[in-house]
């Protein structure tokens, strides 16, 4: 902790331009005026709502939204209904823009998470090889993939009289391949290749290709919309009937003999890596749904490390967007709850340019001090320092710029952004992502000594035992922290906390220059410049969807009438 | 333990001192208005005032309890023992120098009033009793230097306010607006109860109690008050606590000199 008080140079704070153009007033002001602003019809997306509203009301014949049904005719909006920035980009949107029903590219990145399914094709080409005495070269290699291509958005291979679906409702479905191997890799089409060198920056490559090896993986993207149709379980099982299928066909075996079984049962289980793993009873769902994938994993799907790999903010701050949207919206906001109000609270992490402030505030603070990230093995006198004063640091911007504490008007929001950053900072100093969530739960802990008040029950409570589980599991022998997800006792409550998690991870491998965090494969699948979401921009994709100039896959367009 | 003194809370600074002194039992607050009970009673919304508690269960001395170690030692409250519902009052504390945080609040009512079940949310702090008991807490809480009109507000639902800016009478923002600031006697006057339903008549809470003399009772931190960077003791306390909750989850047996 600095001993002075924190006034970084002059008011070069990230976050005042946002709130600036948000109130139009000086942010320093603690003095406002409230109930003059019309309430919702000072928005434009609420208005736009309204008159929707009456047309589809006189469609349907059923009363439909009508904001003064608000509290009895006191509508939202009677203080500023402010816009928001998306950080890192100068994208101004409604909080409206930002519910996932309302933005189409949430919506893509969620289903292009759920409808990827990894598969090995080594045990596959063994039984070729081995048990039926099959060659397999790189053409056979190549033909196989490509009848794939044709089989896997939902066509026949085998069979002589099978329904298909419409090439232009499933044109988002194909696979590809990746190896660590690049004579192997050579010899692969390059319309389905996945090319690592071409894709990572030549270090990352190099680590990436070293943890694949020589083995082949194929990437399945089910069609959108069988992820909007069907669930996370249908994936694997699509995949493998598919895969299963082209074998026979690519190497002309016979349907149902029991080696065929050995495919389907590598491409099922044997070889097959979901996004997701299967939940309990509790919280019921298959498998890649949300609640099953660990923070790792959604760390590595973010593809920002390739782009910006000098900048572990920058990567952080884009994968904790990804977490935002895919655990505090969808996971939380409504597989467990339902409503609105989760996206009011989640969008703190990836609006206005707060969080990026005290990320880049603690980076600079790692820099100064230890010259240089990942430079200190943890302890505990680096994880006290520095979490607390980047804690501090947030706290005090609330508290010196009004604006800023009514931007997040809720202590959850504060609560999130303040630990985010000093979590961040953490790893960053320390490259360790353990010791970053430890920093994580002490800033909890002081933002709740300071201003006496935290977020709600449920976020306390999370809280307040996180200090103890930090490093309670096997912490000196891995980094066991990356596979906690949502379904993890303590974080199975509330929402808030696995996006930014999911940024303290980044933080800390990103520092490291690490390829990934977690799973070398799930970096690769998804570095994919055919995903209709844009994993290497989330936050300006999800800007684009708030624009509405977003164009998502799985439209239906082809087969319903004309509007 | 029977040398235990309570300590209440650590800390250095005025704030701190604020905090031990609100969480103190035997410290008596001090009291600044007088609002009728009847006044009060309508702001909470619960009954019409005068009217007789509405009971869930009939009195204890009729309901035969069964032999019980626990209930011969513990006496119930008067609203336990005649049967009264469980009712709220529920407040909300500005981020700008109320007297007490969510917390502080929570911590005062745990060492102070029997049978209050209290929750702590970062807007808002709901406090549940018997209804005759919290009346009389509610009272206590109401008429003295742990409430002010402006800062400190009675609501129920739709409690948003509390890190908003303040208006230009330096009143904290209320959607519903139940309270308003009355220019013409300097008061703050309630025109709907704690849940926005009308209130037949308005209900005056008193004068916002004057800026200088808010920052001197206040329990919140701030930069542009007492900075919680200036409180070295309680930030090391705190440190220490993570310290030990951190080592005794993973290793207990290296938790050395508690």
């Amino acid at each position: 902790m600095s001993k002075t008080k924190s006034t970084p140079k002059k008011d070069d704070r990230m976050f005042l331009e946002a709130l600036r153009k948000k109130f139009k007033e000086n942010p320093e002001d603690k003095y406002t005026k409230f109930y003059i602003y019309g309430g919702w019809k000072q928005s434009k997306r609420k208005t736009e709502f309204v008159e929707w509203s009456k047309k589809m009301s006189k469609e349907r014949g059923i009363p439909f939204y009508n904001p003064d049904m608000h509290l009895g005719g006191i509508t939202v909006g009677q203080r500023v209904l402010m816009p928001y920035r998306i950080s890192g980009t100068d994208i101004y949107v409604e909080g409206d823009d930002l519910h996932f029903i309302n933005n189409a590219a949430m919506q893509q990145m969620w289903h292009d998470m759920r409808r990827t399914i990894i598969s090995g094709l080594d045990a596959a080409h063994t039984v070729l090889q081995k048990r039926l005495g099959k060659e397999v070269t790189p053409e056979t290699l190549n033909h196989y993939i490509e009848v794939l291509n044709h089989a896997l958005p939902g066509a026949a291979v085998i069979q002589e009289h099978m329904v298909e679906t419409h090439p232009g409702l499933v044109a988002d479905s194909y696979v590809k391949v990746f190896t660590g191997d690049d004579e192997l890799a050579d010899e692969i089409d390059d319309r389905f290749l996945i090319d690592i060198n071409k894709e990572f920056p030549k270090d990352q490559a190099e680590q990436l290709k070293a943890a694949v090896g020589k083995r082949l993986y194929q990437v399945c993207r089910m069609p959108t919309l069988v992820a909007m149709t069907c669930d996370g379980g249908t994936m694997s099982r699509w995949a493998a009937m598919q895969i299963s299928m082209s074998m026979i066909n690519a190497y002309k075996l016979m349907a149902g003999e029991a080696a065929v079984g050995e495919f389907a049962f590598a491409a099922k289980h044997a070889e097959m890596i979901e996004m997701g793993t299967l939940m309990p009873w509790r919280r019921a769902r298959g498998p890649n749904e949300p609640g099953g994938i660990p923070l790792g994993f959604v760390a590595d799907m973010c593809q920002a490390s390739r782009v910006k790999p000098d900048d572990p903010c920058w990567c952080a701050l884009e994968a904790i967007s990804m977490g935002a949207v895919l655990y505090d919206q969808f996971w939380f906001g409504s597989y467990m709850s339902g409503g609105v109000g989760f996206t009011q609270y989640a969008t703190c992490t990836y609006t206005d340019d707060i969080l990026d402030d005290y990320c880049y505030y603690g980076m600079d603070y790692v820099k100064k001090k230890f010259g240089g990230m990942a430079k200190k093995k943890p302890d505990w006198d680096l994880i006290k320092d520095v979490a607390t004063e980047v804690t501090l640091y947030g706290l005090e911007q609330y508290e010196k710029y009004p604006a800023l504490m009514e931007t997040h008007f809720g202590g959850s929001q504060r609560a999130a952004v303040v630990a985010a950053g000093a979590g961040v900072a953490v790893s960053i100093a320390t490259g360790h992502s353990t010791a970053g969530i430890n920093g994580w739960y002490l800033s909890q802990l002081l933002h709740k000594e300071e201003l006496g008040r935290l977020g709600f029950y449920g976020y306390d409570q999370q809280d307040q035992c996180g200090s103890a589980n930090s490093f309670s599991w096997r912490s000196d022998e891995g980094l066991p922290f990356n596979l906690r997800g949502v379904n993890y006792p303590n974080y199975a409550l509330n929402v808030g906390h696995q996006s930014a998690h999911v940024g303290i991870i980044q933080a800390a491998h990103s520092a490291r220059a690490d390829a990934w965090t977690t799973n070398p494969l799930i970096k690769i699948a998804f570095a994919d410049k055919d995903l209709r979401f844009d994993f290497a921009h989330p936050r300006l994709c999800f800007g684009k969807g708030a624009l509405r100039e977003f164009m998502p896959a799985g439209e239906r367009s082809l087969v319903i009438p004309s509007r | 333990m029977a040398n235990f003194k309570a300590q209440y809370y650590p800390g250095s600074t005025a704030i701190s001192k604020n905090r031990r002194r609100y969480i103190d039992p035997n410290y008596k607050l001090e009291k600044l208005r007088t609002i009728s009970d009847e006044d009060l009673v309508s702001v909470m919304g619960h009954r019409v005032p005068g009217e007789a508690y509405k009971s869930t269960h009939p009195p204890l001395d009729e309901l035969g309890e069964p032999a019980c170690p626990i209930r011969e030692m513990v006496e119930p409250t008067p609203g336990a023992k005649a049967g009264d519902r469980i009712r709220y009052i529920q407040f909300t504390d500005s981020v700008y120098f109320a007297p007490v945080t969510p917390y502080m609040r929570a911590w005062m009512g745990h060492t102070r009033y029997r049978s209050a079940d209290i929750g702590v949310l970062s807007g808002r702090v709901p406090l549940e009793m018997r209804e005759r008991d919290l009346e009389k807490v509610a009272k206590e809480l109401v008429e003295t230097e742990v409430f002010d009109p402006a800062r400190v507000g009675i609501r129920g639902a739709t409690v948003h306010g509390h890190a908003l800016r303040l208006d230009e009478n330096g009143m904290m923002f209320d959607a519903l607006r139940r309270f308003r600031f009355d220019k013409k006697s300097g008061e703050v006057v309630y025109d709907k109860d704690q849940v926005g339903v009308p209130l037949d008549k308005p209900v005056s809470v008193g004068k916002p109690i004057p800026e200088d003399e808010l920052r001197k009772r206040t329990s919140e931190f701030r930069v542009d008050g007492v900075p919680f960077r200036d409180d070295k003791e309680l930030i090391g306390f705190i440190q220490r606590i993570h310290m030990l909750r951190t080592m005794a989850g993973f290793d207990p047996n290296g938790v050395k000199g508690i």
